[in-house]
């Protein structure tokens, strides 16, 4: 398999947007495309768009020629889209690696969108709880505030994390999306903010919560051999780890140890020849304040149960072990399902070729992770990514 | 010339159709294990086993998923559980529950499972790790069934 290269990208302005789907994909498409300037969208060949819910968000189906449409793009190599859920938008960078380094594509445009604000939010609510198993756990109203609500109850029973503790991870990236114009939210948060902000389900606050968020972002991928005849400053692809345990609540591995995700950390550092500790930047799948100290543990970072403690004591800050969610994290930023992995992958882009603000910025960062999970954390999945080609 | 303009009338609202209801379609006409419900109706809890590896199955199936087998038969996961774990739907509920708020979901172990349900006859408050729960059925409107657990008093 060939090497493969993101060469730029874009995204639009994230947040409760005045505007439509096809806008959004409209905006971060101009945006893309200006960044990468000697690519035109009649140069793409190949276009995969990660999209979790079209057809209950906006009741649209077959969303791949409507992009490409929007953004006059005429695939002729490999036209898709990708589900999966909370995780769409890296599934959608996973295939057109694939598809890239086979030599099935040569350049591909991967994007994600996602229009979640409706005229009535009862809709939304309802679209997000047919995510777990509809007839056997959504029926019983457990959509993912509850299911992470329960974890977090379990997690706080077992190893004494505490809500202080969860609360930490919203504050830290809620800091660092302040100084990201794209992110949803551009307002600090301390500790007690979260803790005396409504309860959505007990034991977590609204701002434990990532939140209902419009947006759309797009990368352009080509071969390696050929990423610098587009810049100077190219990130790499470099390795991938994905993993898959249950469905149904009975089924899951465990409620307070993401047994996949262990697997998935072993295949990306084993697929990227990299150990945990050559990782300086990691986009974790922050859609509550637990998972990310779920993240912390099941990346190895410290011990099962004590990532309360790692955020406590810093750990996962620039200038700690380990710059966790520099981006500002879902819960600073949003999460636009289908765009979400997609924007995690152009800030790192971005980190590494130093065009972030300074607060925020990871100096010399040279190899970075992005992680998403989706459903009731029973899929993990993640891609490694590398300044410089090894 | 004038440009024809008609406001034109449609139905406001709209019977919750059978796709946007989280309760699932239980018939014989619509699914192989409408015996699950069937016995629901008789105010028992079921589900499959497999007679050929021996595994329980939760939720039931027509075919075990660990050694491909159809020779199943129903047993009776009891009536008693145990709370693993709770909370409550104060924001956020969906289409069909949101009358129902704040109401208070669990995860019950029973008969060697752990499954999700809804959790009566108690305020998020009153719960706590390790109740005992009981069996509850309700009746739709459309005569579905479905299965919750209440809190046990003390």
């Amino acid at each position: 398999m060939k090497k493969v290269a993101i060469v730029g990208g874009g995204a639009s302005k994230c947040g409760r947007r005045e505007a439509s789907w096809r806008d959004l994909v409209q905006e971060a498409g101009k945006a893309m495309f200006e960044n990468v300037g000697n690519i035109s969208p009649k140069d793409v060949d190949s276009l995969i768009v990660g999209a979790a819910q079209p057809e209950r968000f906006v009741f649209q189906a077959h969303v791949t020629p409507m992009v490409a449409e929007c953004l006059g793009i005429t695939p002729r190599k490999v036209a898709a889209r990708t589900e999966l859920m909370c995780a769409s938008g890296q599934a959608a960078i996973r295939y057109a690696w694939a598809c890239v380094g086979s030599g099935m594509a040569d350049i591909a445009v991967v994007f994600g969108v996602e229009k979640m604000y409706m005229p009535d939010m009862t809709e939304a609510q309802t679209n997000m709880t047919c995510v777990l198993d509809r007839e056997w756990d959504g029926v019983n109203g457990l959509s993912a505030p509850p299911f992470f609500a329960m974890t977090a109850q379990r997690h706080m029973l077992e190893f004494g994390t505490t809500k202080e503790q969860m609360a930490l991870v919203s504050a830290k990236n809620h800091h660092y999306s302040t100084m990201n114009p794209a992110a949803h939210f551009q307002k600090e948060v301390t500790v007690e903010d979260v803790l005396k902000s409504i309860v959505i389900s007990p034991p977590l606050n609204l701002f434990d919560c990532s939140s209902i968020t419009d947006g759309a972002a797009g990368v352009i991928l080509v071969p390696a051999e050929d990423a610098k005849k587009y810049t100077d400053t190219p990130m790499y692809i470099v390795g991938t780890g994905q993993a898959s345990v249950g469905n149904v609540i009975n089924n899951l591995a465990n409620i307070t140890e993401w047994v996949p995700l262990k697997m998935a950390v072993q295949e990306t550092l084993r697929t990227a020849n990299i150990t945990r500790d050559e990782i300086d930047i990691a986009e974790l799948h922050d859609c509550f304040t637990i998972s990310e100290i779920m993240e912390y543990e099941a990346f190895g970072w410290c011990e099962k149960g004590s990532g309360g403690k790692f955020i406590e004591n810093g750990e996962p800050h620039i200038g700690g072990k380990v710059a966790v969610n520099p981006r500002g994290g879902l819960l600073g930023c949003g999460h636009p399902l289908g765009a979400t992995g997609i924007l995690q992958a152009l800030d790192i882009f971005q980190q590494f070729r130093g065009e972030v603000p300074q607060g925020r910025h990871v100096k010399g960062a040279e190899v970075a992770v992005a992680h998403n999970l989706s459903g009731a954390a029973n899929v993990h999945s993640i891609i490694a990514y590398s300044r410089d080609l090894k | 010339m004038t440009v024809e303009f008609e406001k034109i009338k449609r139905q406001n609202m709209i019977k919750l159709p059978y796709m946007l209801d989280f309760y699932p379609l239980q018939d014989a006409k619509f699914t192989r294990i409408d015996r699950f419900f069937q016995n629901l109706k008789e105010r028992k809890l079921t589900t499959t086993k497999c007679k050929a590896c021996g595994k329980v199955l939760w939720p039931p199936r027509i075919m075990c998923p660990e050694c491909f087998s159809e020779n199943l038969e129903w047993i009776n996961l009891g009536v008693d559980g145990e709370l693993y774990a709770f909370t409550e739907m104060k924001l956020g509920a969906p289409l069909g529950f949101v009358e129902d708020v704040p109401f208070c979901i669990g995860l019950v172990k029973i008969g060697g499972l752990l499954i999700s349900a809804r959790i009566d006859g108690a305020k998020y408050e009153d719960l706590k790790i390790g109740d005992k729960v009981t069996l509850k059925i309700i009746e739709l409107e459309d005569d579905r069934i479905f299965y919750r657990f209440c809190k046990v008093k003390e």
